[in-house]
């Protein structure tokens, strides 16, 4: 996911969270789970904390609570803001709020960061309480199915027994998958976008890129670095390739083309930054490596790499043959990281499971993160499956 | 739409092939109970579908035909749309693998308003059922009765149940359906 989601530039800083639409100013709760976790692989932890946000209110018959799953790089920020003066808001604000396409007068909507993460939740860069250093590599190998374990624990905490709906993109979307699949009695409807049941080779190679950059970085120190130290070069360049894998030609030719930086060094035959994606790309990386964990970023990208609903359940048949969450997969046509064919597979495979499943499909130019787009087809689609009344429920066919 | 749902069986599973905005399975799911899936090519009607509960797929008929086993759908629905294919043959033939029973809808181009119109006028129909100018229209490939009835003998294709409508698309039609009807639905099997 890029950083690229600004605030509209016409609006007034510092009143722009109490525009209408917007569930304005938020702050992060912390859900401590204080027994043991077992991990897929059988590590445990002694406990762990999830940070989260939750905008609405959830009704008396608790049954309008909507999960919010976020990708790699995403937290549970994921709408309003943490204060007036904030750069931008959270990062699915344009699709979330009072009145928006996940409207919030109407759901209760909860967003955690995930198990692994370094926003708040327990991840590498917690401090381990036997040793009180960071975990570093000694933090749990955690998969996808382990931030699903965790995020049910969340639930129960909060008293919720269905969600109404989870909706993710990208490695999102595999989570929303993954829980409805987990506990099909919790889920009754799930938007799965620019996702995949299984990453492709290509989508593995990039992030081994990326983590051979964090580990080739002498400041990684096997993981073991200070929390305001280690690998900064090696998880900026992982964060600028990764980036390019976000977006795509037709959108980086329009926003930068060839244009030039309005320097001296711009015509001089060196190596420093030229081009304004040059200059783009190193602000990308700079502003993440300020808030990001780069043993984080080896733990999760690992995970994903290692989601392969077909191979843990023997098909993607047999793995939604237990669902009864009724599904909208949505695909982005330029998205070349988790392409449409990934997305469609998926739908595909609930209907031969007998399932309730749609497929859409924007044709945008945006390349993967179009997720994250300001597009009212995209919000009319949402609202539409989020907001009709009847759900055909257990259709057994 | 009232003969289809004749047709279609309580509680089966339906394909609607060309499914537009789902106001066929809408009803069929209402009239018949029925778990049924559309494909389209537009997103807009995908998102009608979506929006009226209807589910839907997005995409290319006969590469979705090709993602199921023999027999997954009791019965295919391919309404109004069989003119528009690329390669007619093979998406029938893709749906009678993968449905036990497939119901096609036509309009008739041997209707005999068809041909004095083209006789007379010399020019390409335009009227209430054929509503756009030539170069407003999308590419068709229009088809006549006896050209359906000799396309199903030559695959060897078994038709089940035909019933042939005059020009008002309600009353039928047993004399020179070819001439008289203005639309035909058949009933395939293979």
């Amino acid at each position: 996911m890029t950083d690229d989601v600004e605030a509209p530039a016409s609006a007034d800083t510092g009143l722009r969270h109490l525009a209408p639409g917007d569930v304005g100013l938020v702050q992060p709760h912390d859900f401590v789970h204080p027994f043991p976790f077992t991990f897929k692989n059988g590590q445990t932890l002694p406990g762990f904390t999830l940070r989260y946000e939750t905008y609405g209110v959830l009704n008396a018959t608790r049954d309008n609570a909507v999960l919010i799953c976020h990708a790699l790089s995403g937290d549970h920020h994921c709408a309003g803001w943490h204060s007036p003066g904030d750069r931008k808001p959270g990062w699915w604000n344009n699709l979330i709020g009072p009145g928006k396409a996940v409207d919030t007068r109407r759901f209760f909507v909860i967003c955690p960061n995930v198990l692994g993460g370094c926003q708040g939740s327990t991840g590498p860069s917690s401090i381990d309480p036997l040793t009180g250093r960071p975990y570093g590599l000694a933090f749990p190998f955690v998969t996808i199915r382990d931030m699903v374990q965790a995020q049910k624990l969340l639930l129960d905490h909060l008293g919720i027994a269905e969600l109404h709906s989870v909706l993710g993109g990208s490695m999102g979307g595999m989570t929303a998958t993954l829980f409805a699949i987990e506990f099909p009695h919790l889920v009754r409807r799930v938007i799965a976008m620019a996702t995949t049941a299984r990453e492709s080779a290509q989508a593995i190679a990039f992030n081994e890129v990326g983590r051979q950059s964090i580990m080739h970085d002498p400041a990684w120190n096997r993981g073991d670095y200070p929390r305001d130290g280690g690998p900064r070069v090696g998880l900026a360049i992982a964060r600028m390739m990764a980036h390019i894998t976000y977006v795509s030609d037709a959108s980086m030719d329009r926003k930068f083309g060839r244009k030039k930086k309005e320097t001296a060094a711009a015509d001089a035959y060196t190596f420093d930054a030229q081009f304004e994606v040059e200059g783009y790309l190193l602000h990308q990386a700079q502003s993440f490596i300020n808030r990001f964990d780069a043993n984080t970023y080896l733990y999760i990208t690992r995970a994903l790499d290692q989601y392969d609903l077909a191979q843990a359940y023997g098909s993607l048949e047999r793995a939604f043959s237990g669902v009864q969450a009724e599904f909208l997969v949505v695909g982005f046509a330029s998205d070349w990281l988790f392409p449409p064919e990934q997305n469609r597979a998926i739908a595909l495979a609930l209907l031969r499971a007998g399932k309730r499943a749609s497929y859409a499909e924007l044709a945008t130019d945006l390349g993967h993160d179009s997720f994250l787009l300001e597009s009212e087809d995209l919000y009319g689609l949402v609202r539409g499956f989020l907001e009709r009344e009847k759900v055909a429920f257990d259709f057994a066919i | 739409m009232r003969i289809i749902g004749e047709w279609v069986e309580p509680h089966s599973r339906v394909l609607d092939l060309g499914c537009g905005r789902g106001e066929l399975l809408d009803y069929l799911t209402q009239a018949k109970e029925i778990s049924g899936v559309g494909v389209d090519m537009d997103f807009a009607r995908i998102a009608a579908c979506v929006r009226r509960g209807v589910t839907a797929y997005q995409g290319d008929m006969t590469a979705f035909l090709r993602a199921f086993p023999e027999r997954h759908f009791d019965r295919v629905i391919c309404s109004r749309t069989v003119h528009e294919l690329n390669r007619p043959a093979e998406v029938i033939l893709e749906a009678l693998r993968a449905g036990r029973a497939l119901t096609v809808g036509f309009v008739n181009h041997g209707y005999w308003k068809n041909r004095f119109h083209a006789v007379f006028s010399g020019r390409k129909p335009l009227n209430a059922v054929y509503t756009t100018v030539w170069h407003e229209s999308r590419p068709a490939n229009p088809l006549t009765i006896a050209d359906f009835e000799d396309f199903c003998r030559i695959k060897e294709i078994r038709v089940t149940r035909r019933v042939h409508l005059h020009g008002d698309w309600k009353t039928p039609c047993h004399l020179a359906p070819n001439l008289l009807a203005g639309y035909a639905l058949y009933d395939l099997a293979k």
